[in-house]
């Protein structure tokens, strides 16, 4: 029999983890699933390739996963039993200064405010009240902000000024929605280091620091900034343990199918066509892909609605892309730093070069204008402090990502090629100034880099090399994401919904816009929520 | 992991593996898989490692026993994404001066396959109508072959003789039975008179499982790799690795606990039977019935059971088991702009439209010396290849409109060289073929080329755990084939160990995406675990 002859209840446009964890849930509903993937492996983001050396596995895109232990669909898939390890590294992140000093981010908070406070005991003790303060309502924060459809930000305003929000809490205001993360720590910290560890927080989130209106969701970024957490064996087992749900819920993945249009019959999303033909969508098609594509590429023209067109033209993407190397190494680095604070050599998520909340605008604007730093600002990790199986015994896979222009002011996009390699060898000279002198001469044996150019033509759904797809500002977050009118997981076009990191609340490893796109099908079709305990 | 007790655990997650494992699952036993790698499916792997879009098999390509292999019908794989393609000519040789190509179509298309012979040689045209219809008739006999554990072997009768099967098979094919004990060269000489006929033929046969095209004793090489084989490549559509993804997707339906990332170091025994394993990060997976190791055999046998608890006879024959020097390939990659255009397309433009593509040799001399410098521990001097486009089938695997090259190169075994010297020929081996290249396709210019890279053996040994880059996990010379492989002691795939089993390619029939060696060992278990035989098929009789 051939693999499309019977058509599926639903097609899911995309195999990352959104398109896959919703593929899951329908399965395990007892709809038949199928999930077509235009790249030769599953999982999207959660990609895992040996592109330096054999054995050494570096995950090319998601490294940091944000939210398990907080995210439902770990344990409604059951992901754990079908495979998933997660290590949770208890130094969680650091930076290291240019004067040999360093802070670091632990698990255990009071380790954290003792690092803060060798900068500034004011500012240990405002860490630790704020911290207090939003992982007291970090639960109730995600499931409603993140796995739930969005709520309009001025519901969220009013329904904190009716709460009194500003007697009963010292860091939500109703202004955070006016306010910057600049503006927030400005406001709450005194010392520049420490702002400049928070900030980058944010910033390797996507939240550039400077935007006005993002620090609204700032107190639910740093109720996170705890939990990253490490994919052992490479964050491609990820999408392994997805996989395994969906067949075993009688559902298929196949990769290397690319959807080529989306067929609308009688004004409804009936199937889609690829290489092999048509596939018919009995009940529904999802797409998890960006909304250019399935609206300007797989939808002919005439059967979007104009205003549906106007929008999509104009959804606008990050500014900053990444630019990585990825590092084959002869062991794990020691840093100079560790004479300062030992930890660091654990820290795992390592801020180098950001060392005041200035930093971050500079960089920022010269992105904007497709220049490349000349001293790179670099966010970099070892994996293999917390999971020593992704590397040879003894050895270490190491990443290191700048933010990056997609386009180059000198050559564009494709400018990339004949720069690549040789500011791979300059972010790699940066890390390794800080290393103790053995380390820094000997340590790394070879390297790869992904230019934002590459991540564009690897992934076409990450346009302009966006990991978000979308740009996060306040313009393109909650209501407005990734327009007014796609905001809610439908479309203009009965039977096509959207359930990628397009949509509410964006990209990263949150399962959150499958997960929410699942919420509003389950409501449209009368699914039985099996997995809604609350 | 979700109880780690199962009723059998086995040990390497590459396709015969995963075979082993969706059948005993259907059985109704607890199967579970442990991986080392993060990915599954071993050398039935494609990666993009030459630039974004681009897919490259750097291992196993041809997919030439889809049609005969148990696995791909008793789990309806296309039904579960393994989608291929046979593309009509199959092989081509190309020559620097343009002189016409020599073309091998698709094995029932005898007659234009002739025709290409003819322009060198109405003999061998003749010859190839003869022993290509015989190929064909006796294909199942061939089938059967791989198809069927050797028999099981007691120390007290004498040893099995692969000579035996291979004699019978000759006079099968009505030809001299003493075609048995020659070199393959001999045979292809013998058959064939056209050097260009001669030369395609010596270097299909050094690809496909033949041992030394010089090694006396291989006849039945010539057989299998020269006759049997040309005409029956599919392409996996999307890459080898999605017959794999197909595989994997049998194995979850099947109710397989699959593990991923999950080396194993050691092999649990309790009371001298196999009771599990340990893996490298000291989590233990308990075996109630069986282990069955997929992996290479000194890897299970010296490595994770260990040497300590062998037999003399076992601990020597493990340990002087070979690897190489044939069977051993350095992978070439490239990213193109266009594809390749043969001067050799004047003449026929077949050779343009050729899947396995030949280029860098004027003379079957050539091949030979090419083949003994892998044999001397050399990388050869002519940088000649073996090619495929597989794009120019299939638009999924690269860029739109672009095209991904790999190929082969024979090189010495993974230990032949340092690893200063295996960078060495990394970094400007690609640049020497290329050079060539250009003579016998002028358009295979720097220019063409986006992005290149470059597998080593020495990667290969590395990252699939294929001992000097053997890509049959052991030489597939006579002493180490059929009932002797990769021991008398240990062919029928049970061990002096009760309850541990091998099921990798040091089994006979040896390396090739075959599924035979898992397949062999599912007939064998069923027997000694009293499992219903899942594997009979009404519609087979192997
Ligand atoms: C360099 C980089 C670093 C990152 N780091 C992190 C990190 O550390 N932590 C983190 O959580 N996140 C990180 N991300 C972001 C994260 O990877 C993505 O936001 C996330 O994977 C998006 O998930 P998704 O399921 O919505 O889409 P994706 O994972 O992008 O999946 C969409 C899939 O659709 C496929 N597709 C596209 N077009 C078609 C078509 N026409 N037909 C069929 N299939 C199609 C794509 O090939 C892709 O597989 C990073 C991303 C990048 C690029
Ligand atoms: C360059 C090259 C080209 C080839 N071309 C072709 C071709 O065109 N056609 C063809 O038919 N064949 C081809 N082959 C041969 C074919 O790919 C192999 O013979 C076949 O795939 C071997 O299958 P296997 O299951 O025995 O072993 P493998 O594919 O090697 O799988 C063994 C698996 O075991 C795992 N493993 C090893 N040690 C451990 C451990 N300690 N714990 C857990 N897991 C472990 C490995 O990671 C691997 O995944 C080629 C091979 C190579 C290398």
């Amino acid at each position: 029999m051939g693999m499309f002859d019977q058509g599926f209840d639903a097609i899911i446009i995309g195999a990352g983890h959104n398109g896959m964890a919703l593929a899951g849930y329908l399965a395990k509903s007892g709809w038949s699933v199928a999930v077509l993937e235009r790249r030769t492996e599953e999982g999207g983001g959660l990609c895992t390739e040996e592109v330096t050396e054999p054995n050494f596995l570096h995950n090319m895109h998601s490294n940091y996963h944000p939210l398990v232990g907080i995210c439902p669909v770990y344990d409604d898939l059951e992901l754990t039993e079908n495979g998933v390890e997660y290590g949770h590294p208890d130094v969680q992140m650091g930076s290291i200064f240019a004067d040999g000093t360093a802070l670091t981010i632990h698990t255990d908070m009071q380790k954290t405010a003792a690092s803060f406070a060798r900068f500034s005991q004011k500012d240990a003790d405002t860490w630790m009240r704020l911290w207090d303060e939003v992982s007291g309502y970090m639960d109730l924060m995600v499931r409603t902000l993140m796995y739930a459809p969005p709520i309009a930000l001025n519901d969220i305003t009013r329904a904190l000024a009716s709460w009194g929000v500003e007697d009963k809490s010292e860091f939500l205001t109703a202004r955070l929605r006016s306010m910057s993360v600049a503006e927030f720590l400005d406001k709450h910290f005194e010392n520049d280091r420490i702002k400049a560890m928070l900030a980058f927080h944010a910033a390797i989130c996507a939240y550039q620091p400077h935007v006005k209106g993002l620090a609204v969701s700032y107190p639910v970024l740093l109720g996170k900034i705890a939990n990253w957490h490490v994919c052992k064996g490479g964050s491609h087992r990820l999408a392994h343990a997805l996989m395994r749900v969906i067949v075993k819920a009688g559902g298929r993945v196949f990769p290397q199918v690319p959807v080529t249009q989306i067929v609308v019959e009688g004004g409804r999303a009936v199937g889609v066509m690829t290489p092999d033909g048509f596939v018919r969508a009995h009940k529904l098609v999802a797409s998890s892909i960006d909304v250019n594509q399935t609206f300007e590429t797989l939808l002919e023209p005439g059967l979007v609605p104009e205003r549906t067109r106007r929008e999509v033209a104009e959804v606008k993407y990050q500014d900053a892309s990444l630019f990585n190397v990825h590092v084959a190494m002869n062991g794990l680095p020691r840093y100079k730093a560790a004479a300062f604070d030992p930890a660091i050599d654990r820290a795992w998520i390592l801020n180098i070069g950001f060392e005041s909340l200035a930093d971050f605008e500079h960089e920022f604007s010269l992105v904007r204008s497709g220049r490349l730093p000349e001293r790179p600002r670099l966010n970099a990790a070892v994996n293999s402090l917390y999971d020593p199986t992704d590397a040879p015994e003894g050895k270490a896979t190491g990443l290191l990502r700048v933010f990056a222009p997609f386009a180059l002011e000198a050559g564009g996009p494709e400018g990339w090629g004949a720069v690549a390699r040789q500011y791979g060898q300059v972010a790699l000279d940066r890390w390794c100034d800080l290393m103790v002198d053995d380390d820094a001469r000997s340590i790394v044996r070879r390297f790869a880099t992904e230019s934002p150019h590459e991540i564009s033509q690897k992934m076409i759904n990450y346009r302009f090399g966006d990991w978000m797809v979308g740009r996060i500002h306040p313009k393109n977050l909650l209501e407005h994401r990734p327009t007014d009118e796609l905001a809610e997981y439908r479309t203009p076009i009965p039977g096509l919904y959207l359930c990628g990191a397009s949509q509410h609340p964006h990209g990263y490893i949150t399962f959150a816009p499958g997960y929410n796109a699942l919420g509003v099908i389950a409501e449209d079709m009368g699914i039985d929520k099996w997995w809604d305990r609350v | 992991m979700s109880g780690t007790e199962h009723d059998v655990v086995i040990i390497g997650g590459g396709h015969h593996g995963l075979t082993c494992a969706a059948y005993l699952a259907r059985a109704g036993v607890d199967v579970c898989i442990l991986e080392g790698r993060h990915e599954w499916g071993g050398a039935v792997y494609t990666a993009e490692v030459t630039a974004p879009g681009f897919c490259h098999n750097i291992h196993a390509n041809f997919m030439e026993f889809l049609h005969i292999m148990p696995f791909f019908a008793d789990f309806d794989l296309p039904s579960l994404g393994a989608r291929t393609i046979h593309p009509e000519i199959q092989a081509g040789m190309a020559f620097r001066d343009g002189r016409p190509p020599v073309l091998i179509y698709q094995s029932d298309m005898i007659e234009e396959t002739a025709k290409s012979f003819a322009v060198y040689s109405k003999r061998d045209a003749d010859a190839w109508r003869e022993l290509k219809a015989k190929a064909n008739m006796f294909e199942l006999v061939m089938a059967a072959a791989l198809y069927t554990p050797p028999a099981k072997w007691n120390q007290s009768e004498s040893l099995p003789n692969p000579m035996l099967a291979t004699q019978s098979s000759f006079s099968m094919f009505g030809l001299d039975e003493e075609m048995a004990f020659k070199t393959v060269r001999d045979c292809i000489d013998e058959y064939f008179e056209a050097d260009e006929v001669r030369a395609l033929l010596y270097r299909v046969a050094i690809e496909f499982a033949a041992p030394s095209l010089e090694w006396p004793g291989s006849g039945y090489f010539f057989l299998f790799a020269c006759l049997f084989m040309p005409g029956c490549w599919r392409m996996m559509v999307g890459g080898t690795h999605r017959l794999n993804g197909a595989m994997v997707t049998a194995c979850i339906k099947e109710g397989v606990t699959m593990r991923e990332s999950s080396r194993v170091k050691r092999i649990l025994l309790e009371g001298g039977r196999a009771a599990g394993v340990e893996l490298v990060d000291g989590k233990r997976v308990l075996a109630r019935r069986a282990v069955v190791s997929a992996v290479g055999l000194k890897d299970t046998l010296l490595d994770m059971v260990g040497a300590a608890h062998l037999s003399d006879y076992t601990r020597r024959r493990a340990t002087h088991f070979k690897e190489g020097p044939d069977q051993v390939l350095g992978s070439v990659a490239m990213a193109l702009h266009e594809p390749p255009k043969y001067k050799s397309a004047r003449w026929d433009p077949g050779i343009d439209r050729a899947w396995y593509q030949v280029v860098g040799y004027d003379s079957a001399k050539d091949v030979l010396d090419y083949c003994r410098a892998g044999h001397c521990d050399r990388v050869p001097e002519l940088p000649a290849a073996a090619v495929w486009v597989n794009s120019l089938w299939d638009a999924t695997q690269a860029p739109a409109g672009k095209h991904n090259l790999t190929g082969w190169y024979f090189f010495p075994k993974a230990s032949a060289l340092s690893e200063a010297e295996w960078e060495e020929v990394r970094a400007t081996y690609n640049d020497k073929f290329l050079r060539l290249y250009g003579e016998f396709a002028p358009n295979m210019t720097r220019e063409n080329v986006i992005a290149d890279y470059l597998h080593t053996p020495l990667d290969q040994e590395r990252g699939m755990r294929m001992r000097e880059g053997d890509f049959g996990h052991g030489a597939m010379s006579l002493d180490q084939v059929m009932g002797l492989r990769p021991f008398a002691g240990v062919a029928h795939h049970g061990t002096e160990i009760p309850g541990l089993y091998l099921a990798g390619s040091c089994m006979h029939p040896g390396g090739g995406v075959t599924a035979a060696c898992g397949y062999n060992a599912v007939k064998v278990l069923c027997q000694d675990l009293e499992l219903p035989p899942v594997w009979q098929n009404p519609r087979r009789f192997y």
